[in-house]
């Protein structure tokens, strides 16, 4: 059984979903269904701690927004601690890390904006042809529609 | 960036703001005020280097009835950047008109 977790290969499908629960907000991505689609061999008490160790990695390497040298030298450290991971499985989450970082760094920065956020804006301009008032005919009137609404934060 | 919020705001007080009407005479909310800000986000507890500056607008508004209340709202640059376009062009064609 902990033969199946030291594998790399579902490994890179594991932090694809764990992104997406962690940083861009997708709700459906339980661990049960992690569990049966890609370690379906492994019991659950096995699995949970494998993912959180796997989500830990991931939000301490997105929360120092790791270069690839401080990557490097981070998941080295892993690979030489009792419980950590393999160098396989560190090779997988380096590879995983330069290719996905950018998108997770928006998805971050994004989380931490919880003022409204402006989602469209139209606008057009009228002139007034006909007016209680005299002195606003022929008046050109800007007229705008702002959609200002919460984004991009989870769960809440 | 300062000098785009700047030269947004002059547009907004000369060409859109106007003095308070008397009640019932405008069919839409009237923009009386704009203010803005200029902010970074600098860490949070997920990132601990975030470096993300925005643009923090707040726009005091009156509606029909002459009550009062402010709107604000946060935009990244190239959010700003549109925005800011977009009172351009009206400008444009408020000259025009």
């Amino acid at each position: 059984m902990a033969g199946e977790l030291e594998g790399s290969k579902p490994l890179s499908g594991l932090l694809s979903g764990l992104a997406q629960s962690t940083f861009h907000g997708h709700t459906g991505i339980t661990e049960e269904l992690l569990r049966s689609q890609l370690y379906s061999e492994v019991p659950p008490e096995e699995f949970r701690p494998f993912l959180e160790k796997m989500r830990g990695l991931l939000k301490s390497i997105a929360y120092a927004d790791m270069d690839f040298n401080q990557l490097e030298a981070f998941l080295t450290a892993q690979t030489k601690k009792q419980g950590g991971i393999t160098a396989d499985q560190a090779a997988v989450i380096s590879k995983f890390w330069k290719s996905h970082k950018t998108k997770i760094k928006e998805s971050l920065i994004n989380q931490s904006r919880w003022e409204n956020s402006l989602k469209t804006m139209n606008w057009r301009v009228d002139l007034k042809s006909q007016s209680k008032h005299l002195d606003q005919i022929n008046v050109p009137v800007a007229i705008v529609e702002l959609e200002l609404g919460k984004s991009g934060q989870i769960g809440i | 960036m300062a000098a785009d919020c700047q030269s947004l705001l002059e547009l907004t007080m000369e060409g859109l703001c106007q003095p308070p009407q008397e009640v019932g005479s405008e069919v839409t909310n009237q923009l009386l005020d704009l203010q803005w800000k200029m902010g970074m986000a600098v860490s949070s507890d997920s990132c601990k280097s975030l470096k993300s500056p925005y643009v923090a607008v707040t726009l005091k508004v009156a509606d029909q009835s002459g009550q009062i209340t402010n709107k604000s709202f946060e935009m990244t640059i190239p959010q700003f950047q549109y925005f800011f376009k977009q009172f351009k062009e009206m400008a444009a064609v408020i000259e025009t008109v």
